[in-house]
């Protein structure tokens, strides 16, 4: 009989660097399968997170399971079936992008040697995989970040804000490349500071705030408590406008404060307010999203004080959320 | 507000797949994966044009030395074996060994194990080797023995290029001992190549100081330039004539120690002392080394 190991499995996990404490009592788990986010600002304790799980430093307090290892028990060998990078992936830049996957190759033994063109293809760098990396751009670079990760034949891929300075292209190609990953049933632990990207790529989320975790629970449930969308507004007559929105108690309109009108509702219900204005001679002269839902909650949670409970709207409480025992 | 992190949330998510029990390429452990890493990182070496200069400079440049010798009027006669370069071709290498002592020993191992550390914080390469399942004890022993690889073979290219140059280039006649008794040639090659060898020790000696001032300092310029200066210091206290204990105690003194090995009635005292002062230097800047890679916070890096 098999036993269902969770991927990664963190309890009460702790690290603190001097008085500054990083992470703070975090749990998680990512199961099998599963492609997981988590989710946070600059300085929310993601990498350091990251950092533990690579082993590359311990945890203060508190127990941190990959396939139900801990580094105290297994040792470097808690890594083995884990692939991935922190922070951006570097490499031997006065070699070329195969010689590096070749070296790696030959640094995690097993068949990953016979699997460089492989991972070559996977990631698109097989038409430039001799020229040397310090030619590469940061987008190729990543790319043989990820490469280098499948050399492993992980069953765990952890990606650490993949995106992260690329261009646009570059961050469709990568989010491209993270979901054919995670189609063909790898395991995928990404942090990122982007919401977007968090929320086309993943199943489930940890949001955290200054080394605590705020919310978790799965995109789906996030996205049934987000608050309405925002808009800018700008009309022929802003007080005929405001009035306007008087008259209909489903939506919210306000002063922006760089002038125009910020309008709060959901689609429909905007829908009906911008009909009403055109019947009441108010010309509509632009309309444009300002914050979409999931930032706006995300913004709610990491930018709101943890010990001010009562400035968390009420349906972005982490226990309504998720149903979750604290 | 609580911090809601229950696992049970995510397990409601996605359900949890049974896991294989081992991986699907079985991996070394253990010893077997400090020999993994050496044989990457030898291979790394292997890869850098530096590594192939040094040990194609060291095969090369006995020849052109011998020949540029060999063009001179005026002998070196002030340097150990200098007066007789053009009598005998097993000279030539001591000749060499005496003058190799001074910096080019100390540069030619430092090229590398000054590097082998700091170039992993140059390229920001620590935690692409780390996250790949090897500790920073089996990376640092395998870095180290490479680095000692390499010393041995810049050690061993340099000799036998020395005594191959002497040999063609000079000839193969007797060599005159220390104490002015000839020695036949089969002698002379044994005991060149052993007054090589007892070069050995007091270059692991500036390996590990090489691995020392690599991992301390982060810096590839520091890791090399240091064991050479530092060399270069011990020299000059030597030269001047320092206390005796201290200088006994200094790792460029051991390089003399071959002097013995060419005596009528050889002597291995100073070889011994040699040995065990240049093991001195080894265990110590090895144990600082390793304690400060295994405490180092590899951030940036």
């Amino acid at each position: 009989m098999t036993v269902a190991v969770p991927a990664v499995e963190a309890s009460g996990l702790v690290k603190r660097f001097g008085a500054r404490t990083a992470v703070d009592r975090v749990d998680l788990r990512v199961d099998v399968g599963e492609v997981y986010g988590i989710l946070g600002p600059n300085g929310a304790g993601k990498t350091t997170f990251l950092r533990m799980l690579f082993g590359l430093i311990r945890p203060d307090a508190g127990t941190l399971r990959v396939f139900g290892r801990t580094w105290g028990e297994a040792g470097p060998r808690m890594l083995d079936g884990v692939a991935g990078f922190i922070e951006s992936p570097r490499f031997y830049p006065y070699l070329s992008g195969r010689r590096n996957l070749n070296l790696l190759a030959g640094l995690d033994g097993g068949g990953a040697g016979s699997r460089i063109d492989a991972v070559l293809d996977v990631v698109d760098l097989a038409g430039r995989a001799d020229d040397k990396v310090g030619g590469y751009s940061f987008g190729m670079r990543q790319r043989l970040g990820v490469a280098a990760s499948l050399l492993r034949d992980p069953r765990l891929l952890v990606l650490d804000e993949p995106a992260n300075g690329l261009d646009p292209a570059g961050i469709r190609d990568m989010r491209a490349l993270v979901r054919r990953l995670a189609a063909g049933g790898l395991t995928v632990l990404l942090s990122s500071h982007n919401m977007d990207e968090v929320e086309e790529i993943c199943d489930n989320v940890t949001i955290m705030r200054t080394g605590r975790v705020v919310y978790h629970g799965s995109i789906d449930q996030l996205r049934a408590q987000a608050p309405d969308p925002s808009h800018r507004l700008l009309t022929s007559d802003d007080a005929q406008a405001l009035r306007l929105g008087g008259d209909h108690p489903a939506v919210s309109v306000s002063a922006h404060p760089d002038g125009g009108l910020v309008l709060r509702a959901q689609p429909a219900d905007a829908d009906a307010y911008i009909l009403a204005l055109g019947q009441a001679g108010v010309a509509v002269r632009a309309l444009h999203l300002e914050v979409a839902p999931l930032e706006s909650l995300f913004f709610m949670l990491t930018e709101t004080d943890p010990a001010a409970g009562h400035d968390v709207p009420a349906q972005a409480q982490p226990d309504a959320l998720t149903g979750a025992a604290s | 507000m609580t911090t809601p992190a229950t696992p049970a949330t995510t397990a409601t998510a996605t359900a949890a797949a049974p896991v294989p029990p081992a991986a699907v390429h079985p991996r070394p452990v253990g010893r077997g994966r400090v020999a993994t890493a050496y044989r990457w990182e030898v291979t790394k070496l292997a890869a850098q044009a530096r590594t192939r200069a040094t040990l194609a400079v060291c095969l090369l440049a006995p020849f052109v030395f011998v020949v540029l010798l060999d063009r001179q009027d005026r002998l070196p006669k002030d340097t150990l074996y200098g007066r007789w370069v053009h009598a005998s071709g097993f000279a030539t290498p001591l000749l060499i060994l005496g003058f190799a002592a001074q910096w080019v020993f100390p540069l030619l191992t430092s090229l590398v194990a000054g590097d082998i550390f700091a170039s992993e914080d140059q390229h920001g390469t620590w935690k692409t080797i780390l996250t790949r399942s090897h500790s920073r004890s089996q990376i640092f022993w395998a870095k180290t023995l490479a680095a000692a690889t390499f010393t041995t073979a810049v050690l061993t290219v340099l000799a036998l290029s020395c005594l191959t140059a002497g040999v063609l280039l000079v000839g193969h006649q007797p060599l005159e001992s220390l104490s002015g008794t000839l020695l036949p040639p089969g002698r002379a090659a044994g005991l060149v190549l052993a007054a090589w060898a007892t070069a050995l020790p007091p270059l692991l000696g500036f390996t590990a100081l090489g691995i020392m001032l690599s991992v301390l300092t982060r810096s590839s310029p520091a890791g090399i330039v240091g064991p050479i200066i530092l060399g270069l210091l011990m020299q000059l206290y030597a030269f001047l004539n320092g206390a005796d204990t201290i200088r006994h105690l200094l790792l460029v003194t051991p390089f003399d120690a071959w002097h013995g090995l060419l005596a009528a009635h050889p002597y291995y005292g100073p070889l011994r002392d040699g040995t065990f002062v240049s093991v001195g230097y080894l265990v110590l800047c090895l144990a600082v080394a390793y304690t400060a890679l295994r405490r180092r916070d590899i951030t940036g890096g």
